[in-house]
Formats: structure tokens, sequence, C-alpha cells
């Protein structure tokens, strides 16, 4: 579902991103960890055009991102660090905006109010406007979007920080169940746990290389932090 | 999808703080000025209509007299302000409507060059114009300066391009968002000025509902061009302060400093005589003649055609009163430098006014100010059309008094006495306003300059938004 071929990204003479491979099949989970700066927020906004490939290509469903701006974006949601959403309209008012500007306009109150809570939050505060929101109710009003839109992947940039553990832990078991139907996902972390504990793949970067992968099956926790130690020392 | 953008733009701007107070400062001020437009306007049609009626009657009971002191006594003409002129005075207030008409002298209309004066004196006298020429646009800046940049920088762009959305769409959509917002505060208040059109009194510059419809048009193409450099500038400006100060910068060149500007140099450029100085060489070239021929040889000229005509040798033998023909002869040699002069320097101040129209297409602004007197029919095109009649007219009032002399006063000459009968069949003056089309037909370069704007900015706009980044 979502693939990188030799995809690099120079800025300057810096190099944000060396000749990723990458292939994420649906129902996959693939965690990307490493330091601030190691080529994990580059790598999603390639996937989403956000930045234009310096060589290699990102491709979505098959398709060239680079090529197919607005074709490739109908597969994909991103929900970044901090959703960011309009302060002056409630959360069923941004989700209904969200969605609709993805092509879903035919999703009555109901379904809409549904989704929301799905994603975790309680009936009354659908109403509320977003400057009311916490940052988790944000990240849930995100997901929301992400499952409305019915996106095949999803690009998420360090979804949990700054998420106390009830929501974080919350958060995992939405990603579960979306993997569960068919989903894939590419998540930036820096939340070790969290990878082990949802992701069924794991890759480490260091100055813009993957530079080991392994899926989460094959290792323990322990094992995972003293090789992401190791690399970051690298 | 448009739609749906447009429609969230405007769901958050009525709430936002920022857009109910700027909004509703806006259309106080433009209820204000509408109102105190209308006060005026009706106040001065009332005066005119009482001051027209009885004009007549004070002329008409002068009493007996000879003509020659009737027409000393002379009359005033008054030029009707247009419908329109409540939304936008022009330049009224400095040519003012009336004239004093009377025997030998054309007089002048002062012609205060303080007409597009200083930008102060703009924001002192509070009309419609003003508020829709620098006021909306400042709204219009304050309502969409944040339209990508804010956008940008809070994170909400990425959101919203990671969906998908054209970014064509988005800019066509904020476009319309922005449009729905001034609609909001706009349409009720121009349904009131609307209202009060209607309610105006007898419509003096004929055409007035094509001249509203024009008038309304050249606002909006004013108003859309703003709208399409905000847009461009906020897609284009690294953070919403930058393009906030940008954009106001754009706002002080367009609205504050190139009026001045213009103004300033039109008259550096076309100067134009003081009403001292314009007196004076109307006084002297009149005593000096034309080409040697002064009033004397001019005289004596018409003097040998009209005994030649009579088969006469002396003005005594003539079957018609001399005294009363040479009234009329010296009329007709005052008048040639009435006509010179006066057209030179009407002239002057129309090659001003076309300087400044074609200045309007650095700033917009100056197209519209020149297009919007001419539709209210209080430029000085307008003023130059009444001043003209009003010329004519009192010719043609001296004349027949003269000829009445002429032909009846016999040898009784300036003793010759006349009574009410004469008066009432002097003919009085008729204004016959100028249409819509021969309003807009001076109003070339500042028409091109008011289409081709809105045309650049929405090419800017959309320029800008095909290359609109996430970061």
């Amino acid at each position: 579902m979502l693939e990188a071929n030799g995809l690099t990204k120079f800025y300057g003479s810096f190099k944000a991103l060396d000749s990723l491979d990458l292939l994420i099949e649906p129902g996959q989970v693939f965690c990307l960890l490493g330091a601030n700066g190691a080529g994990k927020t580059t790598t999603i906004n390639l996937f989403l055009n956000f930045i234009e490939a310096s060589s290699g290509e990102a491709r979505v469903h098959g398709l060239e991102v680079a090529e197919n701006p607005l074709e490739t974006k109908k597969y994909l949601a991103y929900i970044p660090e901090q959703v960011m959403l309009y302060r002056n309209l409630t959360g069923l008012e941004n989700l209904e905006y969200f969605t609709a500007l993805a092509g879903h306009e035919d999703y009555s109150r109901d379904q809409l109010c549904g989704f929301l809570i799905e994603a975790g939050l309680s009936e009354e505060t659908v109403d509320w406007r977003i400057s009311a929101y916490s940052k988790g109710m944000r990240q849930k009003v995100g997901i929301a979007i992400a499952v409305a839109k019915k996106a095949k992947a999803l690009l998420l940039d360090e979804p949990t920080s700054g998420l106390d553990p009830k929501a974080s832990t919350e958060f995992s078991e939405l990603l579960k169940r979306l993997s569960g139907e068919g989903v894939a996902v590419l998540m930036a972390t820096h939340d070790l746990f969290r990878a082990k504990e949802t992701g069924t793949h794991v890759g480490i970067m260091n100055q813009g290389r993957l530079v080991a992968r392994l899926t989460t099956e094959e290792i323990g926790h322990a094992d995972l932090e003293r090789l992401y130690l190791e690399h970051m020392r690298g | 999808m448009v739609m749906r953008i447009a429609r969230k733009e405007l769901l958050e701007m009525t709430r936002d703080g920022r857009f109910r107070v700027a909004g509703g400062i806006v259309v106080l001020l433009l209820l204000t000025a509408l109102g105190l437009g209308w006060h005026r306007h009706a106040d001065v049609t009332a005066a005119h209509e009482i001051a027209i009626a009885q004009e007549r009657e004070i002329w008409e009971s002068q009493g007996e007299k000879s003509p020659h002191s009737a027409a000393h006594y002379g009359v005033y003409a008054f030029k009707p302000t247009g419908r329109l002129a409540f939304i936008d005075p022009g330049t009224e207030a400095y040519t003012g409507v009336t004239v004093w008409l009377e025997a030998h002298k054309q007089n002048q209309f002062l012609y205060s060059p303080a007409r597009d004066g200083n930008t102060l004196q703009r924001f002192g006298e509070l009309t419609a114009a003003t508020v829709l020429q620098l006021l909306l646009p400042l709204l219009i800046i304050l309502l969409a300066f944040s339209a990508f940049a804010g956008e940008r920088e809070s994170g909400t762009l990425r959101q919203v391009l990671s969906l998908g959305v054209r970014r064509s769409d988005l800019a066509v959509g904020k476009a319309l968002g922005v449009a729905g917002g001034l609609a909001l505060l706009l349409v009720p208040a121009s349904l009131l000025g609307a209202a009060a059109l209607t309610a105006a009194t007898a419509d003096s510059a004929s055409g007035g509902l094509m001249r509203t419809l024009l008038l309304a048009g050249v606002y909006l193409l004013y108003l859309g061009a703003f709208v399409g450099v905000t847009l461009a500038v906020s897609a284009r400006a690294p953070s919403a302060r930058f393009a906030l100060v940008a954009l106001l910068g754009v706002w002080v060149f367009v609205c504050l400093a190139a009026p001045r500007a213009a103004t300033d140099l039109a008259k550096a450029l076309y100067p134009t005589p003081s009403a001292q100085e314009f007196a004076a060489a109307l006084a002297e070239e009149r005593e000096a003649g034309i080409d040697g021929v002064d009033y004397d040889d001019f005289l004596e000229a018409r003097k040998e055609e009209l005994l030649a005509v009579y088969g006469v040798d002396e003005v005594e033998a003539l079957p018609i009163n001399y005294s009363g023909w040479r009234l009329q002869v010296s009329e007709e040699y005052s008048n040639q430098f009435f006509d010179s002069h006066y057209a030179r320097l009407w002239d002057q101040f129309e090659t001003q006014d076309e300087f400044r129209q074609k200045l309007g297409f650095a700033a917009p602004l100056l197209g519209v100010r020149s297009l919007s007197m001419s539709l209210a029919g209080s430029d000085f095109a307008h003023f130059r059309w009444f001043a003209e009649q009003a010329e004519q007219y009192r010719r043609q009032l001296v004349a027949f008094l003269n000829d009445d002399m002429r032909d009846h006063a016999g040898a009784a000459s300036f003793s010759y006495i006349k009574d009410q009968q004469l008066w009432s069949e002097a003919p009085a003056f008729a204004y016959d306003a100028p249409g819509p089309l021969w309003a807009v037909s001076g109003q070339s370069a500042a028409l091109a300059a008011l289409v081709l704007w809105p045309m650049l900015s929405a090419f800017l706009a959309w320029g800008a938004a095909a290359r609109l980044e996430a970061y």
C-alpha cells in the first residue's frame, strides 16, 4: 500500500533522507524509530507530496505521489503530532468539513457523531468549540477524520507524544483495530514501548538512513531498546 | 467543494470577534455616511426647489425698469444634484452648484484645487464613497490576510492539503467566503441605500437606474481586486504577520499615498492659474483684443456692416435703437474671450482628471474614484456640462433683453422702461442632464484600469494558490 524506492531528499547539501526502500502491506503497522532529524518526518512529508523528492519515488496504492498528488491522497490519512483544527468550529463541524473536503459529503450528523464517539470522544463534547479541546481530544478528531475518510493508509507523525497513558493506550487500541481491518500504517514515534506494542514492524533510522528493520514478533522490548541505543551511538 | 469551503470560511468569520467588531464599525460608518449624505442631499434638493421657484418669481416681479437694468439684475442658475450624489458628492463641495448670471460677464465658478484634497480632508468628510473606497479594502485585508498564511502557521493547511483538495478550489472557496462576509455586511446597507434612492425626489441626473447599476459594478470590481491581491499575498507570504504588514503597505500606497501624489503631480504637470491670475489674464486680453483688433475696432467694423445693411450713413438715421444694438455687440466681443479662456482652463482641469485616471493603472483607487464621481454626476465633467449650459442661457437671456431694447426702445434708449410682461416672456433656464453613457465616455482610462485590476489580481491569486506550500 505504501512503497518507497530509493527515496532520497536533500536540503541543500544536507541529506535528510538517504535512499529509503520500504514496503508496507495492508494490515501492517510500520513504526519508524529514530532521534529528531533522523528523517522520519521527511519520509512522511514525501508520501504526502508536501515536499519534492530529490531522487527515488514514493508510491501509494501503486501510484507515484508526485505525479498523482490528488489521487494518492484519497487513500491516505495524516495525523501529525498535533492535529490542527479550526478553533472557532466545533469538533463535529471540523469533522464534517474535513470529510467533505475528502469527498465524503453524504454523512449524516448521526454518522459523523458516531465516528467521533468511536474515536473516544464523549457525546456532549462533539458540539464544543475546538478551543475548549485538550490535545488528546483533538487527536481523536484526527482519528475520526481518518476513519470517516475510509483511508487505506495512515501516516502518523508522533501521534501519541504528549498524550496521557490512558489516551495513548486508547489510541493504540484504535490503531490495532484499523490495521485489523486492512489499513496500512506508517508511524514515526519516539515511544519504543508503543512501537513494540502496536507495530508489526519496526525500523530504526539514523541520519537519514534506515539502519535496521525487524518484525516486532522476533524481538523483546529490552532487546529493541538495546538495539536502538546501539544504532544511535552508531 | 468550492461552496463547502466558502461556507466554512463564512462560519469561521461570523464567529470571529475581529470580524464582528471590524465589520460592525464599517457598517456603522457606512450607514452614518449614507444618512449624512441623504440628509445633505435632501437639504440641498429642497433648497434648490424652493430657490428655483422663487428665483423665477423674483425675476418676474422685479418691477418696472429698462431691459438693460434687468440684465444687470441677473438671475441665479442652480445645478440640480443627482440622486447618486448622496453616495459620492464628488467635487460639488468645492465647485459649488450655483452661479449668478448677469450682463457683460461670465462669472467665475471658483474651482478649488482642494477638490481632490489632501487625504486628511478626504477622511474628514464622511461619505459612503469614502467608506467604500478606503475602509472596505482595509476590512478585506483584515478578513483575508491570514487566509493561507494563517492556516499554514497553525497547521490546518497541512491537514487540508493532506485530504487531496485542489489548491484552486481552496483559493476560489476562500475568495467566495470573503465575498460572502462582505455581502453579509453590505447587502443590508445597500438595500437601505437603494430604498433611499427610490425615495429620492426628482432625478436630475438622467439614466438613474443605469448609473446606479454601473456604480455598483464599479465598486464590485474594485473590491474584487482587493480580495484577489489579499489572497495572493497571503498565499505567498512566509507568515501571517508578514502578509498583514505587506498588505497594509499596499493599502497605504493605493488609498493614501497614490491619491495625494496623483493630485500633486497633476497640478505640477498641468498647472492651472489661480482665480486672480485667471481674471487678470482675461481682462488683459479683453483690453488688448485679438490680433490687434480691440473693442473699438471690433465695434467700428460691426457698425459699418450695420449701416450698410440699413443703407444709412450715421447711427442717428437707424430705424433701431443703436444703444441696445451696441450692448449686444459688446457682449459678443467679450464672449470670445470667455469662450477661449474658460475652455483653456477647463480643458486643463480635464487633462488633470485624465492624468489621474491613467494613474489608476498603478493605484486602482484613482480609477474607481473618478468613475464613482462621474456616475454620481458630481465630477468636474458634469460641472462643466452644467456651467456651459448656464453660460449659454446667460447669453440667450442677455441677448433677449438687448434685442428688445434695440427693437423697441427708439429714442428713449436707456430711459425705455418695461414691466413684468417682458420679464415673464424671457426664457427660463432648463437644465438638460447628461445620460450615463456620456458620463462614462470620458472615463475610458479609469474603466480600463478598473477592469484590468481584478483580472490581474485573480491571475495573481490563482498563480499563488497553485504554488501553495504546506510548510
